[in-house]
C-alpha cells in the first residue's frame, strides 16, 4: 500500500499551542472544584522619578502567594548593569528571569561595544522579548538609567509597549504611588528631594495596597554612581507595646488552700553518680 | 592564451600572481565573441536594440529573443550566452516584482541594476559556478558610433533609427552571415512601458539604417 | 469580598483607546492624535504621544493594542531606514504604508492594531494612507481609533476641498477636541505634527487650551 507523507515546511516563531491547552485543562479542573497551580505573582509598589542629575527607583519588599505573605523582605530591584537598574511586578519568577536574561546580553554587548550600555538598548531588548512572548511572560517593568545622553525612565508593560516618561510606577499600588506623583512632582528636583518622593510614593503603596507591604528599597543611580539601599525606610515600623502581660505575684487573690499528700510506697532507691568530665 | 595550463583559471576566486582574475576575462571574451547589444538614452525615453546572429536557417523569425521584459517598465538587452542571460532575466524580474510587493510600487532602475549586478558579482566569487558570459555592454565600434550622436536633444522615434544604423554598421557580413534587428523602446511613446518597437517603425528604420549604408559605401568609393 | 481574579494591570493588555487623524493639503499633510493610553478602566500614561515618526517626513499615528502599534512602526522605521540607504534618496510615503500594510496582512490573526501613515515625498507630495488588516487605502483625510466614531458625521461634514495648511491644522485640532470629551477612552493633550516640503512640525496643544463647542 502506498502511504501518502505529507512534507510541511517549519513554521517558524513560537508555539502557543499548550497554552490553549492550559486554559482547556483549568476550565476542566474548575468544573470539578480544582484549581491548577499558581505561579508566584507579587502584588507590588513599584515607581521611578528622573530628577536634576539621575533617576531614583523605588520598591516594597513584600511578595505574596494569594493572601499569604511569604516573603516579607524580598529584593525588587533588579540589577541590568552598572548604570542601569530595573524594578520588576508581576509573576516573580519572570521579572527575576528576563532582567538577569537582559543584563547578561547587555553585558554580552558591552563588551563587544567596548561602551557603557544605554537604556534605550535595554529597553528594546526587553520589549522585544516580551512582545516575543505574546504578554505570557508576566513581567511588568520599571527601567531606569544614566547614560552618555543623560538620565532615562521607562515603563514596560508584559504584551511588550513602553512609556518613556519623567515619572511612572506599576504594579498593583501604582495607582496609590502615582496620586503622590501627580500631586508633589516637579521638574529638575534635587536628590534629597526625588529620594523623598519615591519614598512617600512607595508608602502610599505600602498603606493603601493589600499586595503592597513591609520596607522600602531605594537606587539612586547618578554619572557614574549607584547607591542601592536596602532597606531605604521601614514604612510602618511594629510600634513599642506600652502594655506588659506579666502579672505579679498576688495580683489574683487566694480564697481557699486544700493541700493533700499523695500515699506512696517506695519500693526501690538508686543512686547514680554524674559524670562531670 | 597564455594562462591555459597554468592552474590559476580553475576557479573563478582565484588571482593570478600578476592580479588578473582568468575566469573573469573568459567570460568577457564569450560576451566578446558574440553579438551586438546597446541602448541608448535620449530626450523622452531609452532605445534598445541588437545584433541578433541567426545560426541556422531553421530558426524561425523572431525566436532566440535577445530583448527581455523585466517590469512594466524595464527592458534588457543582452549580448553573450543566450542561456545565461535567460537567467539574469529571471533574477531580475523576481528583483522587480518583490520591490514593487514590498514597496508598492515601480523599481529605480539604479536599484534594479545594483541588485544584478550584486548577483553578477557573487557567482564570480564561488568555485561551484562560472562566471556569467553576458552583458548589456558593446564592442568598440558601436561606442564611437554612439558618440557621434546628439543624444540628449533627440526623440525615440529619432534614435531608434539610429540605432538600426549602428548595429547594421557594426555588423561584420564577413564573419557573420545571417542577422535579425530587434529593437524595442520605453518612453513618452510607449507610455512608460517596455516594447517591442512596431513593425512599421522597424521597417522604416531599417530601411533608414541601409540607404545610409549604401550613402557610406559610395562615399568610400569615391575617396578611394 | 476579595474577587480572585488578580490584578487588572497584569491581565489586561495596554490599548490606546484613541482618536487618530491625519489629512492631506496642497503640498502636505497634518497628523492629530490624542495622548490617552489606557488598560482596562485605568489609565496608565495620560501624554503619549501616538504621532510616532517612520522616516524624516512620514509620521504614522498609531491605535489599538499599544504593543502591537508600537512594533509594527519599530519594524517599518527599521526597514524604511534599509531601504532609503538602498536607494540612496528619502522613501516615498506609498513605500512606508506599503510595508505597514505588509506586515498588518501576514499577521492579521495576531495583531489588533490600526496605523494610518501619512507624509510628504518628492513624487506624490502630500499623502494620507489607511491601513487595516492588510487593507491598503489613499484618502484625503483619515479618522481611527475608538474615538472616531464620534466624529466621523463632524469629519464628513466639516471638510472641504482645498484647504490649506492652517485651515487644516484647525480641522484636525477640532475633531480631536469633540472626539475626546465624547470617547471615555480618549482624553489629554492634542499633538499636532504637520509635514511639508520644507520640514514637520511637532506640536502639543493642552487639554485647557483646545477649543470648546456648545456641550460644554
Amino acid at each position: 500500500m502506498a502511504t501518502l507523507v505529507m512534507s510541511q515546511a517549519p513554521v517558524g516563531g513560537f508555539s502557543f499551542e499548550n497554552c490553549k491547552r492550559n486554559a482547556v485543562l483549568e476550565g476542566e479542573a474548575n468544573k470539578v472544584g480544582c484549581s491548577m497551580p499558581a505561579a508566584r505573582k507579587t502584588g507590588t509598589t513599584i515607581c521611578g522619578v528622573v530628577f536634576k542629575d539621575g533617576v531614583v527607583l523605588g520598591a516594597d519588599t513584600r511578595a505574596t502567594e494569594g493572601m499569604i505573605v511569604a516573603d516579607k523582605n524580598c529584593s525588587k530591584i533588579h540589577y541590568i548593569s552598572p548604570n542601569i537598574y530595573c524594578c520588576g511586578a508581576g509573576t516573580a519568577a519572570d521579572t527575576e528571569m528576563t532582567t538577569q536574561i537582559i543584563s547578561s546580553n547587555l553585558e554580552l554587548h558591552a563588551l563587544s561595544t567596548g561602551r557603557l550600555p544605554r537604556v534605550a538598548t535595554a529597553n528594546r531588548m526587553l520589549k522585544q522579548m516580551l512582545f516575543r512572548y505574546q504578554g505570557y511572560i508576566g513581567a511588568a517593568l520599571v527601567l531606569g538609567g544614566v547614560d552618555c545622553n543623560g538620565p532615562h525612565l521607562y515603563s514596560i508593560y508584559p504584551h511588550g509597549s513602553t512609556d518613556k516618561l519623567p515619572y511612572v510606577t506599576m504594579g498593583s499600588g501604582s495607582l496609590a504611588a502615582m496620586a503622590v506623583f501627580e500631586d508633589r512632582y516637579k521638574p529638575d528636583m534635587e536628590e534629597d528631594e526625588a529620594k523623598q518622593l519615591v519614598r512617600d510614593a512607595i508608602a502610599a503603596g505600602i498603606f493603601n495596597d493589600l499586595g503592597s507591604g513591609s520596607n522600602i528599597d531605594l537606587s539612586v543611580i547618578t554619572k557614574g554612581k549607584v547607591d542601592y539601599i536596602r532597606p531605604h525606610d521601614e514604612a510602618n515600623k511594629k510600634g513599642v507595646r506600652t502594655g506588659d502581660y506579666k502579672y505579679k505575684r498576688g495580683t489574683t487573690g487566694v480564697l481557699t488552700k486544700l493541700v493533700t499528700p499523695l500515699n506512696l510506697e517506695l519500693v526501690e532507691e538508686t543512686v547514680h553518680t554524674m559524670d562531670t568530665s | 592564451m597564455s594562462s591555459i595550463g597554468t592552474g590559476y583559471d580553475l576557479s573563478a576566486s582565484t588571482f593570478s600572481p600578476d592580479g588578473r582574475v582568468f575566469q573573469v576575462e573568459y567570460a568577457m571574451k564569450a560576451v566578446e565573441n558574440s553579438s551586438t547589444a546597446i541602448a541608448i538614452r535620449c530626450k523622452d525615453g531609452v532605445v534598445f536594440g541588437v545584433e541578433k546572429l541567426v545560426l541556422s536557417k531553421l530558426y524561425e523569425q523572431g525566436s532566440n529573443k535577445r530583448i527581455f521584459n523585466i517590469d512594466r517598465h524595464v527592458g534588457m538587452a543582452v549580448a553573450g550566452l543566450l542561456a545565461d542571460a535567460r537567467s539574469l532575466s529571471e533574477v531580475a524580474r523576481e528583483e522587480a516584482s518583490s520591490f514593487r510587493s514590498n514597496y508598492g510600487h515601480d523599481i529605480p532602475l539604479k536599484h534594479l541594476s545594483d541588485r544584478v549586478a550584486m548577483y553578477v558579482h557573487a557567482y564570480t566569487l564561488y568555485s561551484a559556478v562560472r562566471p556569467f558570459g553576458c552583458r548589456k555592454n558593446t564592442k568598440q565600434a558601436a561606442k564611437t558610433e554612439i558618440e557621434k550622436l546628439q543624444m540628449k536633444e533627440m526623440t525615440c522615434r529619432e534614435i531608434v533609427k539610429e540605432v538600426a544604423k549602428i548595429i547594421y554598421i557594426v555588423h561584420d557580413e564577413v564573419k557573420d552571415k545571417a542577422f535579425e534587428l530587434e529593437l524595442s523602446w520605453v518612453g513618452e511613446v510607449t507610455n512608460g512601458r517596455h516594447e517591442l518597437v512596431p513593425k512599421d517603425v522597424r521597417e522604416e528604420a531599417e530601411k533608414y539604417a541601409k540607404d545610409s549604408l549604401e550613402e557610406e559605401d559610395d562615399s568610400d568609393e569615391d575617396n578611394m | 469580598m476579595l474577587e480572585e481574579t488578580g490584578p487588572e494591570w497584569l491581565s489586561e493588555e495596554v490599548k490606546t483607546g484613541t482618536t487618530i487623524i491625519a489629512i492631506e493639503f496642497n503640498g502636505g499633510v497634518v497628523l492629530g492624535s490624542d495622548s490617552r493610553v489606557s488598560a482596562g478602566d485605568s489609565v496608565v500614561n495620560r501624554v503619549m504621544n501616538k504621532l510616532s515618526p517612520l522616516h524624516d517626513k512620514i509620521y504614522c499615528a498609531l491605535s489599538g493594542s499599544a504593543a502591537d502599534a508600537q512594533t509594527i512602526a519599530e519594524m517599518v522605521n527599521y526597514q524604511l531606514d534599509v531601504h532609503s540607504l538602498e536607494i540612496d534618496e528619502d522613501p516615498q510615503v506609498r513605500s512606508a504604508a506599503t510595508l505597514v500594510r505588509n506586515i498588518s496582512y501576514k499577521y492579521k490573526e495576531e495583531l489588533s492594531a490600526h496605523l494610518i501613515v501619512a507624509g510628504w515625498d518628492r513624487k506624490d507630495k502630500g499623502q494620507v494612507f489607511a491601513t487595516l488588516n492588510g487593507l491598503l487605502t489613499r484618502q484625503p483625510f483619515a479618522v481611527g481609533g475608538s474615538g472616531s466614531s464620534y466624529v466621523y458625521g463632524f469629519v464628513d461634514a466639516e471638510y472641504r476641498k482645498g484647504m490649506n495648511k492652517e485651515e487644516c491644522q484647525q480641522f484636525v485640532v477640532n475633531t480631536l477636541s469633540l472626539a475626546m470629551n465624547r470617547d471615555g477612552s480618549s482624553g489629554g493633550v492634542a499633538y499636532i505634527v504637520s509635514i511639508d516640503e520644507h520640514g514637520t512640525e511637532e506640536k502639543v496643544i493642552l487639554g485647557n487650551d483646545l477649543p470648546t463647542f456648545f456641550d460644554q
